[in-house]
């Protein structure tokens, strides 16, 4: 932890007013835990009672009792100021709940879990691989690389993280017998989870990547390189150098989020992680393991963030420095248009069927029936029409969803032009666990309707704040910026003429990526009492509600998993090269290489 | 060459720097002194570092660990376990219990002294067991190997009461420190050795229990909460007993490995008669008439519960018999399309179902349901201020003193301290109290189910299963014990 405290402070000492944002947000989210029950005017002691012990009954009495133990009566600011007391020499204090100490159990929990993270990134390493394979084996036979797609990529990383854990768990440890099931003892016990949750991340990763190396083929050095017979081989190395450290700062991203909010997987595996502490001690509102887990995850996620800023600026230093970079963003052919039609037909006639039948009609004599004539997609544990279910679902779930993907993604470019305002701000939301979010949320808004909502578009538009950064970076030290500022461009042509239409087509392929996972952040805060409530068919809630019968029913789950899916294929295939209607022909545009659609596109 | 060796270093150096990283495995000595070990897989972790006063308390029972004066039996009776023998005097103010001869895990001798003080201790312990609310207790050793329990107000139930895991009993060394520390201190067969955090902890079999030296040579126990997982355990065979399998995952477990225990344990509809709708006894009655309990254990239990007969089910053997037809019950009424707000919690993964069976049902009776689902922690405080029109609830009728008198107290009278229904009604606190100062058993078993019908005749609450517990059992294992009470798991007879 001091290493990484070490880090934090020697990437921000160059410039001390960022230094200071960074420490402000910090007290800022440190003081708003310190205040959560106060905030959310849920009594401490009950929670902590019923922690300890669910069926006791909370009389006046035990309930002043835990108070007077705990010393609550002193305030929250009190109690705050004694935590962060004890934090300068060392102790983090005793567990609320249990009465032990903090730090063991923080340490202990924030090892699992980055060893848990680590194997995760192996396994997105691979996925990445996978994704990127054809682009880069095009690549290195001068091929023309066209953008793809990526609908493969977009059902990958639309699965639900909980979902892999639970088949993967089922199938693999126990039916084959392959590897263990449950339990955290050894290498051996890692493959699983690692698989589960570095499958989603790597596809995206592998997409963000994907989306870059055209670009990359490209540019001129890759032409003169292949003209001066250099090795394919290593002319692919030089591009996917060139294009990571677009990617980069949301590795740093996912590393953090892998670490602190990959609950589902180690509630499936048993897997004693800083994630599960984090949610049992926010439940609980066990205030000083919540924080120093906050903590812990503020310091990785600063640690990850500087260290993703560093790795980019070692791979891109020099042109970065000298603004000798090309653009990346060179529209190029697309694939076939015949894979969005398919997607979006078949989501919309699965909506359209649905929407026949009766969503909330529970015959329990027909439960969990296999799919028939009758129930096309089967029937979910109540015996309601799961076909019925997903149709009438979709609306709801896909306009929350696309709206707070559309205020994420707003937030998230605006706040990623100003790197230096949204580096630290980036950083610190990413740290915070999802369940903590939607607490806060439901402490400062009350618990409305668009609580959830506000929770995880709260958090939703770092990663895409962070990829903004990365690229605007880049573009900034690209030759035709410097061209153009030469020609007496000003700050606002710039923007909207070359920045912003070099910055948005790959910030919104990143945001419709993740518009199935913002469906499915929203109905994970239902436990608190947020959201929608059940017999609500929003997608969300079905996967969650039909998790326990995933082995016995696969079909009630794998229809609202597979309309998921089948959104952000047809989110990601749709807009496979966004269109800007307001973009000008440029001379270096029409220098560049072979770009056939570039005049297609603008002429649209 | 040299390159490569510079890249392995690191690597094999953080070896041992990761295996910190694992979790620690159980696993203690090899099968000393014959008997393989058992591993075990238990739902709840410790939440207080294994102190008796709390849940934990339970656990450590479950595992063989601590024992008290009494315990009960499948009946609810209270039977010897550290006492051999127990009478009343001066009215019941007072109780002698003749102890056996024992020693504690640590070698000591148990002796009244040692008893008396472990239960003082426990009677002053903040905040105060579940087990003696309400009640002062002291103890004091007396001649012939006896110790005397006293209470201020006559307890006729006292060694019920005794038999709770919160009372149990540790020898001097356990409370040396400032919590009470149960390794190596308890009477049990089984001596806990080494906890890991809240992930596991590793038993060693006790040879000089009183009752016989165990079969199995130790215990590997894991906390695994989530009931998928159990599950799983069992049928990957890493388990050999895993309790509380979750219905849904009943049906995946092997034959002969999943075994049903009725329990106490009653899902109940509790409606809350000061709200605007329920506080018509019309309009209760016409709720409960809406309900088929049977269509709920068929299909939403998939049989894995009894329909709900009264509050007290087939787990409690004498109930049936006594039961006694509430009277006095309302005409159901003309819902007229009143608007309600039913609330359950999502813990109990079966809780959700049900409210939403019951929602259809009374949305066909004439009612218009609103459902509110939340974490336990985020809707007990609301339901017991009367915040929702009716609330599903499961809840166990023979908590903490094991003595169906109190829950009924702390339930359905007015000054109940979990009083979902928020009911106060005159003619069901005379009959709680009837019950409460009843002294004999069959006196009072008759005065209980009295109450009950009485309780029922205002249909506050409309009970609706019966819950068993589904313990899995894998086929190698003999002698695991399925406690209706859910306060013993392994025995010295258990093995595999």
């Amino acid at each position: 932890m001091q290493a990484a405290a070490g880090a934090a402070k020697g990437f921000a000492r160059s410039n001390g007013p960022v230094l200071l944002w960074r420490g402000a947000l910090v007290a800022v989210l440190l003081c708003g835990i310190g205040l959560l029950p106060w905030l959310s005017r849920t009594d401490p002691a009950l929670t902590v009672l019923k922690a300890r012990s669910a069926e006791r009954d909370p009389t006046p009495e035990v309930l002043q009792a835990i108070r007077d133990e705990l010393g609550l009566d002193a305030g929250p600011l009190r109690l705050l100021g004694r935590w962060l007391g004890g934090l300068l020499h060392g102790d983090a204090g005793t567990s609320w709940v249990s009465g032990t100490e903090v730090l063991p159990a923080v340490a202990q929990g924030l090892g699992v879990s980055l060893l848990l993270m680590a194997g995760a990134l192996v396994v997105a390493a691979l996925t990445v691989a996978a994704v990127c394979a054809r682009t880069l084996w095009l690549g290195t036979r001068q091929r023309p690389v066209g953008r793809r797609a990526g609908g493969g990529a977009a059902v990958l990383a639309a699965l639900p993280e909980f979902l892999t854990a639970s088949v993967l768990a089922t199938v693999v440890g126990v039916q084959l017998g392959w590897l263990p099931a449950l339990g955290w003892y050894g290498p051996r016990w890692m493959v699983l989870p690692a698989l589960a949750l570095g499958l989603p991340t790597g596809a995206v990763l592998g997409r963000m990547l994907d989306d870059l190396l055209p670009g990359a083929f490209g540019e001129p050095w890759a032409l003169a390189a292949a003209a001066r017979g250099l090795p394919g081989r290593s002319i692919a190395r030089q591009a996917v150098r060139r294009a990571v450290p677009g990617v980069l700062p949301n590795l740093g991203v996912f590393a953090v989020g892998l670490t602190g909010g990959s609950v589902a997987v180690e509630q499936v595996f048993d897997i004693p992680g800083l994630g599960r502490l984090t949610l049992d001690a926010a439940i609980a509102q066990d205030l000083p393991v919540l924080q120093t887990g906050t903590l812990a995850l503020i310091l990785l996620a600063a640690t990850a963030g500087g260290g993703a800023r560093l790795a980019a600026r070692l791979l891109l230093g020099r042109a970065l420095r000298d603004r000798a970079l090309q653009s990346l963003h060179r529209p190029a052919p697309t694939a076939p248009r015949v894979l969005p039609w398919v997607c979006g037909g078949l989501l919309l006639g699965v909506i359209g069927l649905g929407l026949l039948h009766d969503p909330l009609a529970v015959d329990t004599s027909a439960r969990l029936q296999a799919p028939s004539l009758a129930h096309p997609f089967g029937t979910d544990a109540l015996g309601r029409d799961v076909l019925a279910r997903v149709g009438h679902g979709a609306f709801r779930t896909l306009a929350v969803a696309c709206a707070v993907s559309a205020v994420a993604l707003v937030a998230g470019v605006l706040l990623g032009l100003l790197p230096r305002l949204s580096g630290p701000l980036v950083d610190t939301v990413n740290a915070v666990p999802p369940v903590l979010a939607g607490l806060l949320a439901a402490g400062i808004a009350g618990g409305t309707p668009w609580t959830p909502a506000l929770a995880v578009a709260a958090v939703a538009w770092s990663p895409l704040a962070a990829h903004t950064s990365a690229l605007l970076r880049q573009e900034r030290a690209t030759t035709h910026l410097t061209a153009t500022r030469a020609l007496g461009a000003g700050r606002w042509y710039l923007l909207r003429y070359e920045l912003l239409p070099a910055i948005l087509p790959p910030v919104v392929r990143h945001a419709l990526l993740r518009l199935p996972g913002i469906a499915l952040a929203l109905a994970a805060l239902g436990f608190l009492g947020l959201g929608t409530q059940p017999p609500s068919p929003e997608w969300g809630l079905l996967l969650a509600e039909n998790q326990p019968y995933a082995e016995r029913a696969p079909w009630a789950v794998l229809a609202p998993a597979g309309a998921l899916a089948l959104l952000g294929a047809f989110a990601v295939t749709a807009v496979g090269g966004v269109r800007h209607p307001w973009r000008r022909r440029r001379p270096h545009n029409a220098a560049q290489t072979t770009a056939p659609t570039v005049l297609s596109g603008d002429a649209t | 060459m040299l390159s490569l060796c510079r890249r392995l270093v690191p690597g094999v150096l953080l070896v041992p720097l990761l295996s910190g990283c694992f979790a620690q495995s159980g696993g203690g000595s090899p099968d000393s002194g014959g008997g393989a070990r058992l591993r075990v897989t238990l739902a709840f972790p410790p939440t207080q570092n294994f102190s008796p006063y709390g849940q934990d308390g339970v656990t450590l029972a479950r595992l063989g660990v601590a024992e008290g004066l009494t315990r009960l039996d499948a009946n609810g009776t209270a039977v010897p376990a550290l006492a051999e023998s127990w009478h009343s005097e001066r009215d019941g103010r007072s109780w002698l219990f003749t102890l056996r001869e024992a020693t504690f895990q640590d070698g000591t001798e148990v002796t009244p002294a040692a008893v008396a003080a472990s239960l003082n201790r426990a009677a002053q312990a903040k905040p105060v067991p579940a087990a003696l609310a309400g009640v002062t207790l002291t103890a004091q050793a007396a001649e012939g190997w006896q110790v005397r329990v006293s209470t201020a107000e006559p307890d006729p139930v006292l060694p019920l009461r005794l038999s709770n895991p919160s009372l149990a009993v540790f020898s001097a060394k356990a409370y040396a420190g400032g919590r009470v520390n149960p390794i190596g201190t308890a009477t049990g067969p089984f001596r806990l050795a080494k906890v890991s955090g809240t992930g596991g902890a590793t038993l060693e079999r006790f040879d000089g229990y009183w009752g016989g030296r165990a079969h199995a040579s130790g215990i590997d126990a894991r906390f695994v909460p989530d009931g998928t997982a159990r599950a799983n355990a069992v049928r990957a065979g890493e388990t050999d007993i895993a309790e509380a399998v979750p219905v849904a995952q009943a049906s995946s477990l092997d034959k002969g490995t999943a075994r049903e225990t009725a329990t106490p344990r009653l899902t109940a509809l509790y409606l809350n008669t000061r709200s605007k709708v329920f506080g018509d006894p019309a309009r209760r009655a016409a709720a409960r008439a809406a309900i088929d309990t049977s269509a709920l254990a068929e299909d939403v239990y998939e049989g894995h519960a009894d329909p709900g007969d009264g509050l007290f089910g087939p787990a409690l053997t004498w109930a049936a018999d006594r039961r006694v037809q509430p009277s006095g019950r309302a005409r159901p009424g003309d819902p007229g399309g009143a608007a309600i707000t039913l609330a359950t919690y999502d813990n109990r993964p079966e809780l959700p179902e049900v409210a939403q069976v019951l929602q259809q049902r009374l949305q066909r009776a004439g009612f218009k349901v609103n459902l509110v689902v939340r974490d336990y922690s985020r809707l007990e405080s609301d339901a017991l201020a009367g915040k929702f029109d009716a609330v599903v609830a499961a809840r166990n009728m023979m908590l903490d003193t094991g003595d169906p008198a109190s829950v009924l107290a702390g339930d359905f009278t007015c000054d109940g301290g979990y009083n979902l229904a928020r009911l106060c009604d005159e003619k069901v606190d005379q009959a709680v109290a009837r019950a409460a100062s009843a002294a004999g058993t069959d006196e009072r078993r008759d005065a209980v189910m009295a109450a009950e019908a009485a309780v029922l005749g205002t249909d506050a609450v409309v009970p609706l299963v019966h819950q068993k517990i589904i313990t899995g059992v894998g086929s190698a294992v003999r002698g695991a014990v399925l406690d209706p009470f859910e306060r013993l798991l392994v025995g010295p007879g258990t093995r595999r």
